[in-house]
């Protein structure tokens, strides 16, 4: 894209910062990503981190709750962020004429959060009935299980937390996690949309550049190095289906090779698993497959929901057609899934928050950002020869399968 | 931005906002038909038909379309909702061409009986996937109560018996009276060729043949009641209010999008105040829904079974309470301030303008750029919601509730 400018900046205390200037633009999209997530809440406190990304926006600064929430709605601004399993985020979207009042707001969510006694009560309650609305929303329960069963470490923890580890959480822990996981030290600014890139420097240091330290480190994700098979006994219409196995990690230099092969399988509706699974046997409304990361692993997650008789069919299909990426992709297959990437690459850089987003995670894995004419240089270069000798390396096999609905079935392998 | 319109011999209407700053192109073709223009026999068929659209005609077999699609590197959808059916997609500006030919030929579609047989399975899929999503089948069940008889209470996906009984000639009947090319329009938004889109258009739907397509609308007769569902497969108890609202045509929609929010937008406002910030409730919210001469104000909570009955209360505490004072001036403008930087934001892309100027050109003929619209709402003033609320619209209306529980008394 002609419009393209991504500039960054380093302070002295460890923050990057990098933005993506876009003068046709009215608004301003900016997030703030620390590198600490939900894998660092201590064992038995787990939701931890969910818990504490509520309780920042209720008071901070000078401001209580109310009032912090009315000053965030008086300029308009649109939340975003939140904790993940790596990174916690806080930030959002403003017309532009806001975004200094922005900065101040959420300079005083990060730095300065009340984290009120008072409060946490009924934060923990939102977020024990959060608990109890995943029985009612089977597919993202699922997802769950699939996670616990597929990471054998801290990134398999339910990240809403349990009912006892939600009840054991104190003020003071929010206090240690805030005052010690909140560092400047690898965190990562990053703005795209209207503004002017000296004033946007000067800002973020006025408010962030007295910040100091380093966030405790990560352990790394781990898993399972075989397959297995998980059922969730459950009284629903549709049997909820999803399948977890090894990818290329986000550093890997065969990263788009191996979106391209998941483009193959799901890129669009002309490929393979919709195809096969929904529109030559009708067996599903849904059903996709996506590549995810975190520092140092990669992995795919695919999803199908059916009804009970047809989810052995569904399960064989849909296990069929992932091991069969293995045996190569056919040029136009390919081809159709370069055009998706390249064409999603141009469009999502219409989006300031997508942007933002972008740009933070490539500093984040890859502690650079690249240029579009690099990942679309890397896109074109890919070929059938080049996924089928990754798929090698990579194999779609060892998967993780869990089946959340009334019935058992069979494990295809 | 710039405006254009046309409208062709056979009746279709062409539309669009150009945005020489864009990075893609948007085109879209509108259909004024849904669910409430269904008889009972026919339930569902609107949204079915919408995904027999994407079957082909004669150029096209199914997997030619989504190929196609693919290749274009598209990112294309269409939805069917109570009043419209509407297929989209959108390019890099070069393959215009190719995805003006694409959505136009599957406007003509031969409702291939193979093609029918496999896809009534996915429809029975996506009917059995939203019977697991409680909030999805209480908000259907209330508005069907609520309309008591109006075709806007017509549910959009059918039932498992009515998709099971439905055959491929009553569709192709329901779409030889609906897909009219004058009950129809295109619209394109972002970095397009106007000209070039006006000429291929009218060049490959001149053989489509036009005629008269109606529309009820009768007055509003709504259900004032309680009704409980006790659902054993659901923890948490879902609960929805209906009452009368405004529709797409009526000049006071701002304002009442502006009372709902500052009533009960999902954070910030008075219901999120009383309800969720407290944990009695996990969800609550306001919203108003303006259709085509239908509109109605619909709250929404959920919460466990245990506070249902303190919940009830709290909601309608809250409401009566507004109406008899009013909402505070600061409480206007902040909720001015969310819709106004959503609707900005939301514009960014050509895809996020398609169906805004698409909707407000279909059902009221008005074209307005993004700026004039944020301007119309900031425009509100406490008099509009005051003028509002003097007709007690969240007095009497349908509550229901899906969960749990037998009954909501304490």
């Amino acid at each position: 894209m002609s419009n393209q400018n991504v500039l960054t900046h380093t302070f002295s205390n460890g923050l990057t910062l990098a933005a993506e200037i876009r003068p046709s633009i009215r608004a301003a999209a900016f997030q703030i990503l620390m590198t600490t997530g939900s894998a660092g809440d201590p064992t038995g406190k787990e939701g931890l981190s969910g818990v504490l990304s509520e309780l920042c926006y209720r008071g901070a600064g000078d401001l209580d709750s109310r009032a912090l929430s009315d000053a965030l709605d008086a300029i308009g601004m649109q939340r975003a962020g939140g904790a993940g399993s790596e990174t916690f985020s806080f930030g959002g979207a403003v017309m532009s004429d806001n975004l200094d009042k922005a900065l101040d707001l959420t300079a005083d969510i990060v730095l300065r959060p009340a984290l009120q006694a008072e409060e946490l009560e009924p934060v923990r309650s939102l977020a024990l009935q959060d608990l109890a609305a995943l029985e009612d929303n089977p597919a993202q329960k699922m997802f769950v299980h699939l996670n616990r069963a597929y990471f054998t470490n801290e990134y398999g923890r339910p990240s809403l937390g349990t009912e006892e580890s939600l009840k054991s959480l104190t003020a003071e822990d929010m206090a240690n996690a805030q005052s010690s996981r909140f560092k400047p030290s690898g965190a990562i600014f990053s703005a795209a949309g209207r503004f002017d890139w000296n004033e946007l420097k000067d800002a973020v240091e006025a408010r962030f550049g007295s910040w100091e330290g380093s966030p405790p480190s990560l352990p790394a994700p781990e898993r399972r190095a075989d397959s297995r098979y998980v059922h969730i006994e459950q009284d629903t219409q549709q049997q909820h289906i999803g399948v977890a196995y090894d990818a290329a990690p986000p550093e890997h230099p065969d990263t788009y090779v191996s979106r391209m092969a998941v483009g193959v399988l799901s890129g669009g509706m002309g490929a393979r698993l919709f195809t096969e699974v929904r529109e030559k046997r009708g067996l599903v409304y849904a059903v996709s497959a996506s590549s995810s990361h975190m520092r140092g692993c990669g992995f795919v997650r695919s999803y199908a929901g059916t009804t009970p008789d047809r989810a052995q069919e569904t399960l064989d299909t849909l296990i069929a057609e992932l091991k069969r990426l293995a045996e190569g992709v056919t040029p136009e297959e390919l081809e159709r899934a370069r055009t998706g990437l390249l064409s999603s690459l141009v469009m999502s850089g219409e989006s300031t928050g997508a942007r933002a987003g972008a740009v933070a995670g490539d500093l984040y894995y890859l502690g650079r950002v690249r240029s579009l004419e690099e990942i679309r240089a890397q896109i074109e270069a890919v070929t059938p020869e080049a996924v089928k000798a990754h798929l090698e390396e990579f194999p779609p096999e060892n998967f993780t399968i869990v089946v959340l609905g009334p019935r058992r079935l069979e494990t295809p392998e | 931005m710039q405006f254009m319109n046309t409208q062709l011999e056979n009746g279709l209407v062409l539309i669009g906002e150009q945005d020489e700053s864009a990075q893609s192109m948007a085109c879209g073709y509108f259909v004024k038909t849904g669910s409430r223009d269904e008889t009972p026999d026919e339930s569902g068929v609107s949204h079915f038909l919408e995904h027999m659209m994407f079957k082909g005609g004669d150029r096209r077999s199914a997997a030619d379309i989504n190929r196609e699609f693919d290749e274009l590197g598209a990112r294309y959808n269409a939805f069917t909702s109570f009043e419209s059916t509407v297929y989209f997609g959108r390019v890099l500006p070069e393959y215009q061409p190719r995805l003006i030919d694409l959505l136009t030929d599957m406007m003509r579609p031969s409702l291939r009986g193979e093609d029918f047989d496999v896809e009534k399975k996915v429809i029975l899929e996506e009917i059995a996937m939203y019977k697991d999503n409680p909030s999805a089948v209480l908000y259907y069940m209330g508005r069907e109560i609520f309309a008591n008889g109006h075709p806007s209470g017509n549910s959009i996906l059918g039932t498992t018996e009515s998709i099971e009984a439905l055959e491929r000639d009553q569709m192709m009947s329901y779409f030889e009276q609906r897909y009219s090319p004058g009950n129809m329009m295109v619209a394109l938004t972002g970095a397009f060729d106007w000209d070039a889109a006006v000429r291929q258009i009218e060049e490959s739907t001149r053989g489509w043949t036009p005629f008269d397509v109606g529309r009820e609308a009768p007055d509003l007769n709504h259900a004032v009641k309680t009704e409980v569902v006790k659902n054993d497969q659901f923890t948490q108890e879902h609960l929805i209010w209906f009452w009368p609202g405004v529709s797409r045509q009526d000049e006071r929609r701002r304002a009442a999008g502006v009372l709902s929010a500052a009533i009960g937008s999902s954070v910030g406002s008075r219901l999120y105040w009383g309800l969720v910030d407290p944990g009695i409730a996990n969800s609550a919210y306001l919203s108003l829904s303006a259709e085509d001469r239908f509109g109605a104000f619909i709250a929404a909570a959920s919460c466990d079974p245990s506070r249902a009955g303190e919940v009830v209360q709290k909601v309608q505490d809250i409401l009566r309470e507004a109406t008899q004072e009013g909402v505070s001036v600061e409480e206007m403008e902040r909720a001015k301030q969310k819709i106004a930087s959503e609707m900005v934001l939301s514009s960014e892309t050509p895809m996020g303008r398609l169906v805004p100027i698409g909707m407000a050109w279909a059902y009221r003929g008005e074209y307005i750029d993004t700026d004039e619209a944020v301007n119309r709402v900031l425009a509100v003033t406490k008099e509009d919601l005051d003028a509002l609320l003097a007709e007690d619209p969240f007095a009497n209306g349908t509550l229901a509730a899906l969960g749990p529980l037998e009954t909501l008394e304490a």
